[in-house]
């Protein structure tokens, strides 16, 4: 027999500090990428701005959340930026036509579920694969909002307009508004993911939905939960983006959000293969997609190779994922 | 072709899959190998082929030494082995897959398509099968693939043709055109070896045999001089059970009732009574329709017709929720891919039917989890470190602790388990065994699928044959031996496949 290690508690700490970092390894690159930002512009790390942060990141960021149990199922949803960009472009002519806010709140959420569930209907009855359902009615839902928009903006109305965008402009108590909405539905989702049957059964279809149907579980009910959870979230996006905007361009509202989000997801920690992951990953994962905008800005790289950047961090993230996998 | 085989062997790691076997063919000869699953047929026959190398032992040709036998040396020797299961390329059409690696080109080396349909048409009319060559293979019956597979053996000069199990998916009508151009191959003096479980097909085709049993040669002779009796003792040995059978045999009131349960392709008509404290056994071979049948049972998997009741009420066939509610519970064969969810801890591996079935309240709390797992460990003997940690750093055989405890959580009547101990050390094993018995003492009632004798014995109270699709014996305690589950299995008692047709299932 040979002694393995002369001092075993050495190991036991290097092999703890080790799962640590690969169960939270959203932190440590939360972190990493703080201390990077810090360096290039030391007056980065401030109050004022992380909450500036917290509020760009907000309105893909809820997306993110979405597009986190999807991928936890085991799906993907690319028709998030086309859903923003209907139901933002409806959700307008709704205000303006009723002046009411929770009326149009009410509108957009259900709205968003409902195109939300059609993808989820086609996916689980129709058994299409996600990324095919979803980079249809990506084109079909913007088709529709561009030819009913005419190329033109829905703008709101400008006796609605001065106080409508104090929902996403103000803040309670210096805390933007976008942040505090942002982190509560954070919250809600978290909990529901890791408190929840519901959320168990998300993680079981995306681990292996063979065993979890003979477990019991309804994998297709499962499956259209997700997706219109997911389009409801992207439907308060969309009616935050309209506070924010008070003017929709059709063909450009709400675009690339998908890419965001799903690279929010990646360096969250979710694993891509789904089954993986947590909800909080993917928060701090859409923090971390703003914040590399932000690095880049200040390090002087033009903006237009941001989507190099994302693009890169998102195989990056997945080779990583393989990697861990493996061993 | 004269084939001998000589002193062949070959080990994976411990195990000696073949042992110092003797095996010999000789011209136009049909010889039937037999052994049951495990046996080292198919180990022998891919040393043949080429795709294994032997550990020991020497091949000759008609009395030529091959030395380190290839895959392509035994195709250029005229060596053509048919697969039980189809290597077929699917998208392809006929005759793509016929010629696939194989193709005829012409100088410009330019695929010679007229010459390959020609030829493709030949040899589908030499053995009387009336399909298009240009037709894409996934338009065709399971049956018919089957028939392709042949038919490419025959588009080649052979001289040998291995036949792994081929009838498996053919019908009665097919069974006999391949039987007539076996016979016309021999004439013109191929020989064949045919692997089957079938008894009436062994002893209407073949003329010899040669028995292998635990990777050991066992006899060989001809089929003429034994009978049907007598194979199955060969195949099976007089191997002595050394397991006891100690729960005393219960028949309390009948609490499953199954009757006409027919899926196309897979079983029909199987009509059971399950009694309370029972264990019951199902068992088979190979292609017998078994598995569905379970996944049936538990509603996993589409009936065209038949019922099923537990306790007086008919079950909804189909929702796999109202059978586990009803009081149904069930353990999958391969545990790998219909059991485990690898990305959950071992805990909440063990907690997620409970959550269908049971949990009413809206948050999951993990304490109660804790106690759950707790009180079953107590039962399973599950043994793990951390509950925390992923289900995959387990053992396999606490794996199906975990698996098994998940469905005792439920608190279910009836216990469906399919293949329990597979994949599993021999100690996991018994500790499953004394958990059959346990529960069955309790007043649970058990249907156990499953192939291997020794665990048939040791648990069952009764025990169900499956044969194509059909129960084809039902053996109480009494008559339980290995050479009777056999005899049954391998459709023994049933005549001759030409003098009266074997009833497949349609």
């Amino acid at each position: 027999m040979r002694i393995i290690s002369s001092n075993p508690f050495k190991n036991l700490t290097w092999e703890k500090v080790w799962a640590f970092v690969s169960k939270y390894s959203y932190v440590v690159s939360f972190i990493g990428l703080l201390t990077i930002a810090t360096i290039i512009n030391p007056r980065y790390f401030s109050y004022a701005n992380l909450s500036t942060l917290l509020l760009q990141a907000s309105i893909k960021g809820i997306i993110a959340l979405g597009m986190a149990i999807l991928i936890i199922c085991g799906m993907i949803d690319l028709s998030v930026g086309s859903i923003v960009a209907l139901v933002a472009g409806l959700g307008v002519v709704v205000l303006n036509y009723t002046g009411n806010p929770w009326a149009t709140l009410a509108f957009c959420m259900a709205f968003g579920a409902l195109l939300g569930s059609i993808n989820g209907l086609l996916v689980a009855f129709g058994r299409i694969a996600p990324f095919i359902v979803t980079l249809a009615t990506m084109s079909a839902y913007r088709s529709i909002i561009v030819q009913l928009g005419q190329g033109g903006p829905f703008n709101v109305n400008s006796d609605i307009l001065p106080w409508f965008r104090m929902i996403a402009a103000g803040n309670v108590w210096g805390i933007p508004n976008l942040a505090l909405i942002f982190i509560a539905i954070m919250t809600v989702v978290a909990v529901i993911m890791s408190r929840t049957k519901f959320g168990r059964y998300v993680y079981a279809v995306g681990s292996n939905e063979q065993a979890a149907r003979l477990a019991g579980i309804n994998v297709n009910m499962i499956k259209i939960a997700c997706f219109t959870i997911t389009g409801l979230l992207a439907g308060i996006s969309a009616f935050l983006l309209m506070s924010r905007l008070t003017s929709i361009t059709a063909p450009n509202a709400g675009s690339q959000f998908e890419l965001d989000a799903i690279a929010g997801v990646a360096i969250g920690g979710i694993a891509m293969t789904g089954g993986r992951g947590m909800i909080a990953g993917s928060f701090m994962g859409a923090l971390m997609v703003q914040m590399i905008e932000g690095v880049l800005i200040a390090a002087r790289i033009p903006p237009f190779l941001n989507g190099l950047v994302k693009g890169i961090i998102i195989i990056f993230t997945v080779l990583l994922q393989r990697k861990k996998a493996n061993n | 072709m004269i084939l001998e085989m000589k002193q062949i062997s070959r080990y994976f790691g411990p195990v000696k899959a073949v042992d110092e076997v003797n095996f010999t063919v000789g011209e136009a000869e049909i010889h039937g190998l037999l052994g049951e699953n495990g046996a080292g047929k198919s180990t022998l026959m891919n040393i043949l082929g080429g795709a294994l190398q032997p550990n020991g032992g020497q091949i000759f040709i008609d009395g030529q030494l091959i030395e380190d036998m290839t895959i392509h040396k035994s195709n250029a020797l005229g060596i053509k082995f048919i697969h039980q299961e189809l290597n077929l390329v699917n998208d392809l059409t006929v005759f793509e897959n016929l010629f696939l690696g194989q193709e005829l080109t012409n100088q410009f080396g330019i695929l010679d398509r007229k010459a390959m349909i020609a030829r493709s048409l030949d040899v589908l009319k030499r053995i009387k099968v009336d399909i298009d060559p240009i037709e894409i293979v996934s338009n065709l019956e399971p049956s018919r693939k089957q028939l392709i597979e042949i038919a490419r053996a025959l588009l080649f000069e052979s001289k040998l043709i291995i036949m792994d199990e081929p009838t498996t998916a053919l019908t009665n009508k097919e069974i006999d055109i391949l039987f007539d151009i076996m016979r016309s191959l021999k004439a013109h003096g191929l020989s064949i070896i045919f692997i089957s479980h079938k008894m009436p097909e062994l002893f209407a085709i073949c003329e010899k045999y040669t028995v292998l049993r635990d990777g050991k040669f066992i006899e060989t002779g001809y089929l003429k001089d034994i009978n049907e009796q007598k194979a199955t003792n060969l195949l099976v040995g007089r191997s002595i059970v050394n397991s006891q059978h100690v729960k005393e045999i219960v028949h309390g009131p009948v609490v499953m009732q199954v009757a006409g349960l027919t899926s196309k392709g897979h079983f029909r008509d199987i009509s059971f009574d399950l009694h309370e404290g029972e264990v019951l056994a199902i068992t088979g071979l190979h292609g017998d329709g078994r598995g569905e049948l379970s996944e049936s049972l538990f509603g996993a998997r589409h009936v065209e017709a038949g019922t099923v009741t537990v306790h007086g009420k008919h079950l909804k066939l189909g929702n796999i929720r109202d059978v586990m509610r009803a009081g149904v519970g069930m353990v999958p064969r391969n545990r790998k891919e219909r059991s485990i969810i690898k990305d959950m801890s071992i805990l909440n591996n063990l907690s997620i039917a409970f959550f269908i079935a049971k949990h009413k309240k809206i948050f999951i709390d993990k304490q109660e989890e804790i106690e759950r797992f707790k009180r079953n460990q107590k039962i399973t003997d599950i043994r793990a470190g951390n509950i925390d940690d992923d289900i995959t750093s387990m053992s396999g055989g606490n794996q199906q602790k975990v698996i098994v405890s998940r469905w005792l959580e439920l608190n279910s009547d009836i216990y469906i388990l399919d293949n329990p101990t597979q994949g599993i050390d021999v100690g996991a094993k018994f500790e499953i065994y004394k958990l059959i018995e346990e529960l069955a003492r309790r007043g649970k009632s058990l249907v156990i699928f499953s192939s291997e004798f020794p665990e048939i014995y040791k648990v069952a109270d009764r025990c169900l044959v499956m044969y194509e699709g059909q129960i084809n014996a039902e053996l109480d305690r009494e008559h339980l031996t290995e050479i009777n589950v056999m005899f049954y299995a391998t459709g023994a008692n049933k005549e001759g496949i030409n003098a009266n047709n074997i009833q497949q299932p349609v």
